[in-house]
């Protein structure tokens, strides 16, 4: 796990966590796309934790759920929960993988809201919500993957010029760019 | 792993607390401190809304025009037959002076969604108006279109309103004319249709007449939380089942695209004594519908 955090880098996390959230309540949530609501807060726990570890992924997922708990008067500690498991895999993932392809926050876009949707669904069953698995329920939850996916570059972009500047330097990346710069090889030793 | 344990122990001590417990303590009043944050949010963000807005209603434009032009027939015929139907109505209504009880009874409060749940679980919306201007649990909310739900929690400026496509609402309705009284409440597994259930078997409803809200008055207080006659939806179609009759309502108020509502709230002297009143006026062996019961019971049962 990175443990590195800055004040800067938190102070930029809790900044955007808050407008993006009140700018979902506010806004967003009263636009419907297809008869679904897009949900820019599991794309930006996801972001987040791609962008600073699993450590603060976490922290960031569980605070951000608590926000939407207190905000939208909702079960308190559901989202948490599930936004705790989602920016601490992006995270992970960052962390083991450290995946540099153009399409990996489109991947984890859409990965975060169907493990939101789901994990969120599988959770209302469990605390015994009336309602079945009809196909009106599966066509809104896969709907609702699809147009997060599609909003997932542009928050990606947005998370990212955000926190650029304060973000944590990792350890495999700086390995891989020493490795291209230098051949591979210290100056020492070609000296 | 301890955020998760956190998470879960604010789970499980939400769910299983009442809802005048502390964690519900503390979500009132956290939505009192963010409720003006969230109204001057909403304020600078309308036009932003309004933007987006714009581009879908721009798409649905098309296809809503001609869904209108053929409503607008249909309702021009509808007009003519109603015209007759209204005068005995108006005649009726002075008989028994049934116009007290109306929406102008209530004191309406005027109030901005600021805040809408994303998910597709929870129908709510927040509100901008709250125990100062009156509003309180149990209040219906309306728009200009019909009914829209009622108020379930409030703080001293905001209050959450569930929906009439929420699990926990539920109606008593009646279609059209129709005296037959049934449950409207939200379709399970469609979260954007309504069910009007319990209707008897013999009475008559066709697709594309309204359900509006019966109004209806029981003994022992437990008369029905909305006026009478408020519009909420439009038959779609009807089932036929062996007991009772069940109709699928298409909600009519936009119920994704809420900016302003109003809560009608009860004054001193309105409704509640306004129900004993007409009890006594009425004639004898005449009962009041139990129907109201149902629909509490119904909310009830749905909002656990």
């Amino acid at each position: 796990m990175s443990g590195a955090f800055n004040p800067a880098l938190l102070a930029r996390v809790a900044a955007l966590s808050i407008v993006l959230v009140f700018f979902q309540i506010g806004v967003v949530s009263e636009v419907p796309v297809f008869g679904v609501n897009v949900d820019l807060s599991p794309l930006l726990v996801a972001f987040i934790g791609l962008l600073c570890g699993s450590m603060l992924g976490a922290v960031a997922g569980f605070a951000i759920g608590l926000l939407v708990d207190l905000t939208l008067l909702q079960t308190l500690g559901l989202t948490s929960l599930v936004f705790t498991l989602i920016g601490f895999w992006c995270g992970r993932l960052r962390e083991l993988r450290d995946p540099q392809a153009a399409l990996t926050p489109l991947l984890v876009g859409c990965a975060a809201s169907a493990v939101s949707l789901v994990g969120y669904s599988l959770m209302e069953f469990m605390l015994g919500v009336d309602a079945p698995v009809s196909f009106e329920l599966l066509r809104q939850i896969v709907l609702g993957i699809v147009v997060n996916t599609v909003v997932a570059l542009p928050i990606w972009a947005i998370v990212r010029r955000a926190l650029e500047g304060t973000l944590p330097e990792d350890p495999r990346r700086r390995r891989r760019r020493r490795a291209y710069t230098t051949g591979g090889l210290s100056p020492l030793s070609r000296a | 792993m301890s955020l998760v344990v956190l998470s879960l122990l604010l789970l499980t001590a939400y769910f299983g607390e009442a809802p005048s417990g502390r964690l519900h303590g503390v979500q009132r009043a956290f939505l009192t401190v963010v409720s003006p944050i969230q109204d001057g949010a909403n304020k600078a963000l309308k036009p932003v809304r309004d933007l987006f807005g714009w581009f879908g209603d721009t798409l649905h434009a098309k296809s809503q025009r001609d869904a209108l032009r053929k409503q607008n027939d249909q309702l021009r015929r509808q007009l003519v037959t109603n015209q007759a139907e209204k005068r005995s109505y108006r005649q009726l209504i002075a008989l028994f002076h049934l116009d007290q009880l109306g929406v102008s009874n209530y004191r309406p409060v005027s109030a901005t969604v600021v805040g809408k749940t994303p998910n597709i679980w929870y129908s709510t919306v927040t509100i901008d108006k709250g125990e100062a201007a009156g509003v309180r649990v149990n209040d219906p909310v309306i728009n200009g279109e019909g009914l829209v739900g009622k108020v379930v929690q409030v703080a001293s400026d905001g209050a959450q309103v569930d929906l009439i496509t929420d699990s926990s609402v539920g109606v008593s309705a009646r279609v059209g004319t129709s005296s037959a009284t049934g449950i409207l409440q939200p379709k399970v597994g469609e979260p954007n249709d309504l069910l009007l259930q319990y209707l008897p078997a013999n009475s008559q409803v066709n697709a594309g007449e309204y359900v509006v809200t019966s109004g209806t008055v029981a003994p022992g207080g437990d008369d029905s939380l909305y006026p009478p006659g408020l519009p909420v939806g439009q038959v779609t179609s009807v089932n036929e089942e062996s007991a009772y009759k069940s109709v699928n309502v298409h909600p009519i108020a936009n119920l994704h695209n809420l900016d302003i509502v109003q809560v009608l709230t009860s004054g001193a002297g309105t409704r509640a004594s306004n129900i004993a009143k007409l009890a006594v006026t009425l004639p004898a062996g005449q009962t009041p519908s139990t129907s109201a019961t149902g629909e509490q019971l119904a909310s009830t049962e749905a909002g656990g």
